[in-house]
């Protein structure tokens, strides 16, 4: 099986965010990047299909600027992944993810494919809308909140299961697909050290990006907000236990009115 | 140009390192201090991560770093428990010598197998009676035909418990002094050599030490590293390419007692605002901080030095020494900013003393770092 996995470099949950300078976007000066969380299970996933499935192999692609996406196409390789291409985009910008999607379909049409997983989202624009618009542009059928995902050789089939709200779904499905998956259901593997020495010498295959006159993505972000900082909490002072619950309810009741 | 910002590569390897030692290591390190224990698990992951024999070609099944490189993830790991990182390191100590002084059979026969599979090694130097003197060593070995036979004791030794090799250092005849040292390659398995207990330790709970005792362990001529008398400068050229670790190793304990002591003056208050606020805690934590640097970049710069092919005796004692006095005392002050609470076993910030201690003992007492930058200086000016 040919399993293509689709990556994006996103902002390392331990930087310390600020907004850009005209205030639309996040300031990706000295934002450290790395292999989102959901992709992250995305490529266990695929590395753990390939060896479920002898003779498979793992193509990660990834749709962005320098130098962080070769920094996230390096560590997929380091991981394991066999192949990988990078859709070049201009520095700096963050690309909308239909033109993200653009970007990666052209880089999935150069690698042989059967099954392409994503992450059900980003973990910097929550969007996910890549999964989607990659199956309408690939023209084969698209899953999400997928987990538990398995090649049954048998009858040559998928079997997933999707969580809702209303339950759990068991699905079976053939190939070709877009497959986006869950959250980390899987316990990523840490890539070893020889493999990351490895991964410094392997080749990125790279796809150019489109002629200028090819369309731009359809939306652009207006502003960006960090969170407000959190307003402290109330400590309640007590004697005893029974006095520590009268007063609980009451600040419940009368102050934060959760209660009638 | 000098440039200090490290390379795609470099940053991949501190990485792998930080998140080994934040999510493995340090959850554990409090545990393994009180206990106190040794844990196994953590040193096996480590190895399997490719953490372990870190200045072992990669032809021999090692990890194949520079100095440069061992000493960022050196450093990392210590942020999380410099008696872990003791052990895990302690490898790299003991292989030395086969590396520097081993024949090409040599290393193929001890370091393959050896790093094939994880195992522990222990570095066999010091000796009850002192370890700044090893011209002084009692330890003997005497020739009997195509064999030596060991006879005498090591203390101190790290991992020594759970090693299954010792690159031992003995004499041929005490009254050559350093030129009757000789090196040799001992399977933990030989007859003769005996274990003893696992010391007490002030810090570095987490690491195992002890003596060993050789009673006539017979050693065949083809396990001597180098030629005889040759020990003393294969020991010595041996701590030329470890010591600067320990300063990496000391900078990661100073790092992490400045973050601890930064992030808790922030919370604490005294006369209604933070402790941060007060210039007494400003003018420790700007002190503590120049430390922390001045540490990593001597430290960098020995590593620097030593990667370019040059000897680097003075500028690695001069970053073991620097940087460990540093972690000694920005743990100390870290302390002292946690107050009474900082005394306390309960906070992490007392355990950085007790493993900073060592920092200034081991692999060369600071005493004789100071000789040999003095000697080192003073050639300078002869």
């Amino acid at each position: 099986m040919e399993i293509v996995v689709c990556v994006k470099p996103v902002p390392d949950a331990e930087t310390r965010l600020r907004a850009s300078a005209d205030g639309t976007t996040l300031d990706i000066e000295a934002v450290k990047f790395v292999l989102a969380g959901y992709d992250e299970s995305a490529v266990e996933q695929a590395l753990l299909l390939k060896e479920a499935t002898p003779g498979s192999k793992v193509h990660v692609v990834s749709a962005g600027p320098p130098p962080r996406t070769e920094e996230v196409l390096r560590a997929s390789l380091a991981l394991g992944c066999d192949t990988a291409t990078w859709a070049e985009m201009p520095a700096g910008i963050a690309p909308d993810p239909v033109a993200a999607a653009r970007a990666l379909a052209r880089a999935i049409a150069t690698v042989p494919h059967d099954l392409v997983l994503c992450g059900k989202n980003a973990g910097d624009d929550e969007a996910g809308v890549v999964a989607g618009s990659l199956a309408e542009l690939l023209t084969v059928p698209d899953f999400s909140d997928v987990a538990d995902l398995r090649w049954e050789a048998a009858t040559s089939h998928l079997k997933f299961q999707r969580s809702t709200e209303a339950g759990t779904e068991s699905w079976e499905a053939p190939l070709p697909c877009v497959i986006a998956l869950q959250q980390a259901w899987n316990d990523p593997r840490t890539a070893k050290l020889p493999m990351i020495l490895k991964s410094r010498k392997l080749p990125i295959a790279k796809v150019a990006p489109e002629a200028a006159a090819a369309p731009a993505g359809t939306s652009r972000p207006t502003k960006f907000e960090l969170p407000p900082p959190r307003t402290g909490a109330k400590l309640i002072e007590f004697k005893t236990p029974e006095e520590a619950a009268q007063k609980l309810v009451q600040a419940l009741k009368e102050e934060a009115k959760v209660f009638p | 140009m000098p440039d200090f910002s490290l390379t795609p590569e470099q940053e991949s390897l501190r990485d792998l390192a930080r998140k080994f030692a934040r999510t493995e290591m340090a959850p554990h390190a409090a545990e393994c201090d009180r206990t106190p224990r040794f844990p196994e698990e953590i040193y096996r992951k480590a190895y399997e991560l490719g953490l372990m024999n870190l200045n072992v070609p990669p032809e021999y099944g090692g990890s194949g770093l520079g100095l440069f490189d061992q000493c960022l993830i050196v450093e990392e790991l210590a942020y999380a428990c410099g008696g872990m990182t003791t052990s895990i390191i302690a490898n790299c100590l003991a292989l030395e010598p086969i590396l520097l002084d081993g024949s090409p059979e040599q290393k193929e026969r001890f370091l393959q197998p050896f790093c094939g599979e994880y195992h522990l090694a222990s570095f066999a130097l010091t000796e009850p009676s002192g370890g700044s003197d090893p011209g002084a060593m009692h330890t003997l070995a005497r020739r009997e035909g195509d064999h030596y036979v060991l006879s005498g004791e090591k203390c101190f030794i790290s991992n020594a418990p759970q090693a299954s090799l010792y690159t031992v250092f003995a004499t041929v005849d005490p009254s050559l002094r350093h030129k009757g040292v000789t090196a040799f390659v001992v399977p933990r398995s030989a007859e003769g050599v005996t274990v003893g207990r696992d010391e007490e330790k002030m810090g570095h709970r987490a690491s195992s030490t002890a003596s060993i005792r050789f009673d006539d362990v017979r050693v065949p001529v083809a396990d001597r590293l180098g030629a005889e008398g040759t020990g003393f400068s294969l020991a010595m050229r041996t701590l030329d390419q470890t010591r600067t670790p320990i300063g990496a190793l000391a900078t990661g304990i100073a790092q992490a007692g400045l973050d601890h002591a930064a992030a808790y003056s922030l919370k604490r208050e005294t006369f209604g605002k933070p402790i941060a606020e007060h210039q007494a805690i400003q003018i420790k934590l700007a002190t503590m901080v120049q430390s922390v640097h001045a540490a990593r970049l001597l430290t960098w710069r020995a590593a620097w030095t030593i990667d370019r092919g040059q000897k680097g005796t003075l500028e690695s004692s001069i970053a073991k020494c620097f940087a460990s006095d540093a972690a000694f005392a920005v743990a100390d002050q870290a302390i002292q900013i946690f107050g009474g609470y900082g005394y306390m076993r309960e906070y992490p910030v007392e355990k950085l003393l007790r493993d900073a201690k060592l920092t200034q003992i081991y692999e060369g007492a600071n005493e004789i770092q100071r000789t040999v930058i003095a000697r080192e200086l003073l050639k300078g000016y002869t």
